[in-house]
């Protein structure tokens, strides 16, 4: 048999268009079996092995380490034969359509030698099938409490591993060093549900400031301060990498309203036992900021562009990223057209996308796609905070503590529940105006709340 | 007949614990042991009188002590058959312990040479040559070994002993020379030299216990040699002659010595002809050992072997585990694969040795990084209440993810302490955890926890 198979780069999740390829973990003329990993990838979301989709020699490799690769172009040719001659038209370098055309491949040269060697089969005569590579799958093998190691968890920290995805084989299903092992070995590396939802096109490589400490034997300082040095975890470096870029990107404005939410505790404690008893889950107040910020939005769509250059892109969907605070770290779901949603509608995707992120079941699609994000420090006690916008979108809305206090209303002090929201925007194509535009806005739809729409 | 879910071969603390747990998941099991006791080496020969006798060595060196600990005692002095006496006391009592729980779980036992007489058939054959036929789903091999004895100078009870003679010895030797520097050479030497035998251990290694690591030895040796024990290493013994009230021994180099006893420690031999292997075409390998896969079973579906006649560490409580693992894989349960790097070892001479994971040596010769922390028992409190200042404890572990690979203690209660380490190697605890547990003060674990902030940052009491 001398089936030429075509082995294509794989989708990585939706908004990615391209990969970098970091190394290949065979060589040409190596033998592959199925599901073995064929090359590593990295991507802005998630550095994963690919493993090959077909068994057989490995013909043709298409594209060279470093090489920006687009999806579903072709990146390599696996066939039954090691003789097998790669046809002179499916041989073309896979990334010229991303401008980084494989260089070094005198591909026809080479399948000409094999040729000559001693194999006869015109290379028109094959049949040549494609092969989607899948990323191996995202899907959650552990649910419930992970059992492992400090050995293990050590050595997953340091490779950016969710233990969620290994599978134990010790004692009570415990992950042992040899399953992380294994896994590694493997090559999964699915953090993808950690990652940012940002866009950016490329490595995100930024140089993180270093510091000069000084170390003997045992000990490290700092300016004579005895330090112990760890390694970031995977989503702790792209957090890093991301704030950093979006600090350097955009010159960040805020400014911050004060809203009565007086309606707002009303209507969902006159809504909240039934709501849970309808919907099945609390109804807490951040759809209701949610909601709020989408009509918004509506009204003052700036704040939901991107910036690219000199143009701006204008956004027909308002997807909602809300970030949700995990364990170590943040991750940032998007509740996608939240403009086609009534209130009902975006509590319920609300509470399935926190669920799923707490339970680390979402999807690469789910964290990506946001246009506009909201966060909300005040669920910690915070006031006012002045958040990173959360690039390339060009605005950030931050949620304050919901706290009584006395207000004067016609001459005479009230006591309202009150919560200070502020709109940290990209002053490249938000003016101070179009920030407290946006939240006069919020702030009317908010005060005056009438009832939450099934 | 009744047919077995499985039949043990054996008694020892393999073949014993094997059966209690086969019985235990609900298996018919039965128990075949040809000698009149239970329990095999480990019961009869070896670990229980061993260790019986070595405790009151300990108490022996106390005793004389008592004056430092504010007693004022007089002379003392031991009996030696109320010594051999207590010693056996405690092997009747487990063996009749053990008849208990054979009784207790309903497994059938027979005495008797068992051997394999066909697919899925035992026989059993009595002292009077009667022979039973048994039928079983499995069976379980746990033989166990037998004294190794060197060609040229066979023990014959006399003036030349191997280590089941010197259990029943009526007086302690003036001199006695222990061939070979394994564990049991070695706990005999300690045995007898502090009950005032002249002691020369004979080993051909450079090291004696040669599996443990350099600096637990050393440290073991200096000790040693102050309980009448000279040790002489990588020398080769050519000859031994029973002179009927002594026996003379010859090592290369040098001029024969008289000793009143010569023990033949060199080792053990797995006990694998004669119980019906080749009738199922299971062959073993040059050393006599059952090839086995990671579950126990040998290339015979319905054979499993374990402990002492495996290629596998031959401990007591190694069998014991892989008994436990076979006859769990045999009732179909799920059984984790025993990883031998976290199997102790204990060696019970004063002071003691005891390590689990890698020595040093092993890790330099296979190119692997590691850093040593290690503390000695010294400045410790409890080790001076306890008048055991002897020792150390070393802990090697890998700089990357500072994972344990190696342990190994030397001091008084080292076989104890060691247990720690082999849990931490299971949990694969690494250094650090070790150093945030909190030991109770004042006993000597403390010295566990000193040795791991010796890598953490800096040990506090030294």
């Amino acid at each position: 048999m001398s089936e030429q198979i075509e082995i294509l780069m794989p989708s990585m999740g939706e908004g990615i268009n391209e990969a970098t390829l970091v190394k290949w973990l065979k060589k040409k003329g190596d033998q592959i079996k199925k599901d073995e990993p064929l090359l590593e990838v990295s991507t802005d979301k998630v550095d994963t092995e690919i493993p090959s989709p077909a068994a057989g020699f490995l013909l043709e490799l298409l594209a060279t380490e470093g090489d920006t690769i687009p999806v579903n172009a072709t990146i390599a040719w696996v066939g039954g034969d090691k003789n097998t001659v790669v046809s002179a038209s499916a041989a073309k370098p896979a990334a010229s359509s991303a401008g980084h055309a494989a260089k070094d491949k005198p591909a026809v040269a080479t399948t000409t030698q094999v040729a000559q060697a001693g194999n006869k089969a015109s290379p028109s005569e094959k049949t040549a099938t494609q092969a989607q590579v899948q990323p191996r799958s995202t899907s959650v093998v552990n649910s419930g409490p992970i059992k492992s190691s400090p050995l293990v968890r050590k050595i997953a920290e340091s490779n950016s591993v969710d233990l969620a995805y290994v599978s134990g084989t010790g004692i009570q299903g415990r992950i042992t060093k040899p399953d992380i092992e294994a896994f590694l070995k493997q090559g999964v590396a699915p953090l993808s549900h950690f990652a940012q939802p940002a866009a950016f096109s490329g490595p995100a490589h930024l140089e993180h400031g270093r510091l000069e400490t000084k170390k003997t034997d045992q000990l490290e300082t700092l300016e004579g301060v005895p330090v112990r040095r760890e390694k970031m975890s995977k989503m702790r470096s792209l957090i890093a990498d991301h704030m950093i870029r979006s600090v350097r990107t955009s010159p960040h404005v805020t400014t911050i309203f004060e809203i009565d939410l007086h309606r707002v505790v009303q209507a969902r404690e006159k809504h909240r036992a039934a709501f849970q008893e309808k919907e099945g889950f609390n109804l807490s107040f951040t759809p209701f900021f949610v909601w709020a910020a989408v009509q918004a939005i509506k009204d003052h769509p700036v704040v939901n562009v991107s910036v690219d250059g000199d143009d701006i892109l204008w956004k027909d969907d308002i997807n909602m990223g809300v970030a949700v605070a995990l364990e170590k770290g943040l991750i940032v779901p998007v509740i996608k057209k939240a403009g086609e949603l009534n209130f009902v509608g975006i509590a319920r995707r609300m509470n399935d996308l926190v669920v799923r992120s707490r339970s680390k079941k979402l999807t690469p699609d789910d964290v990506q796609g946001g246009t506009f994000s909201i966060t909300n420090p005040g669920m910690f006690g915070s006031i006012v905070s002045s958040p990173i916008i959360n690039q390339p979108q060009v605005a950030i809305m931050s949620i304050g503590a919901i706290i009584k206090r006395p207000v004067v209303i016609d001459d005479m002090i009230a006591v309202r529940p009150l919560v200070q929201i502020g709109l940290t925007f990209d002053h490249r194509v938000v003016d101070g105006e179009g920030g407290a535009r946006f939240l006069s806005t919020l702030k009317e739809r908010l005060e005056s709340f009438d009832e939450p729409t099934y | 007949m009744t047919k077995y879910d499985v039949i043990v071969i054996g008694s020892g603390p393999g073949g014993e614990v094997g059966a209690i747990r086969a019985a235990q998941l609900g298996l018919k099991t039965a128990l075949i042991e040809k000698e009149p006791h239970l329990g095999g080496t480990c019961l009869n020969w070896g670990c229980i009188p061993t260790k019986a006798l070595l405790e009151s060595a300990k108490t022996w060196v106390k005793l004389q002590h008592a004056n430092d600990l504010g007693f004022e005692t007089g002379k003392v002095s031991f009996d030696w058959k109320r010594i051999m006496d207590r010693k056996q006391g405690i092997v009747d009592v487990q063996r009749k312990g053990l008849r208990f729980l054979m009784k207790k779980n309903k497994i059938d036992s027979f005495e008797g040479h068992g051997r394999i007489a066909g697919k899925n058939k035992i026989t059993v054959t009595d002292k009077d040559g009667k022979v039973t036929t048994l039928d079983t789903k499995f069976v379980l091999l746990a033989t166990g070994s037998r004294i190794r004895e060197l060609p040229f100078a066979k023990s014959n009870g006399k003036a030349i002993i191997n280590s089941d003679d010197i259990l029943s010895l009526t007086t302690v030797p003036k001199s006695l020379c222990v061939v070979g520097g394994g564990v049991v050479g070695t706990e005999f030497a300690s045995l007898y030299g502090r009950f005032g035998s002249e002691v020369t251990i004979v080993e051909l290694a450079p090291q004696i216990l040669p599996s443990e690591d350099a600096d637990t030895v050393k440290d073991l040796v200096r000790y040693l040699k102050k309980q009448n024990i000279t040790i002489e290493t990588a020398t080769k013994l050519t000859k031994v002659e029973d002179k009927g009230d002594h026996a003379l021994v010859t090592t290369e180099g040098k001029e024969p010595r008289k000793f009143e006893k010569v023990l033949i420690s060199v080792g053990r031999a797995p006990v694998t002809e004669d119980i019906g292997l080749s009738i199922v075409s299971i062959k073993t390998n040059p050393g006599g050992f059952i090839p086995v896969d990671e579950h126990y079973k040998t290339s015979t579906d319905w054979v499993y072997a374990i402990g002492d006649i495996i290629p596998t560490p031959m401990l007591a409580h190694t069998a014991s585990a892989e008994a436990i693992h076979a006859v769990e894989i045999m009732a179909g349960h799920h059984a984790p694969v025993i990883n031998y790097d976290n199997n102790p070892n204990a060696i019970y001479t004063y002071p003691e040795i005891a390590s689990v994971g890698k020595t040093e040596d092993a890790l330099k010769k296979a190119g692997i990084e590691y850093k040593v922390a290690q503390f000695p028992f010294a400045p410790m409190a409890r080790s001076k209440i306890d008048d055991t200042t002897e020792g150390f404890v070393k802990i090697i572990y890998a700089p990357k993810y500072r994972e344990l690979l190696g342990v190994h203690i030397v001091g008084a209660k080292a076989t104890e302490m060691i247990a720690e380490f082999a849990l931490g190697k299971v949990l694969e605890t690494t250094i650090d955890e070790i150093a945030h547990t909190i030991h109770p003060h004042p006993t000597i674990s403390e010295t566990i926890m000193e040795a791991a902030h010796v890598a953490v940052g800096g040990a506090i009491h030294m």
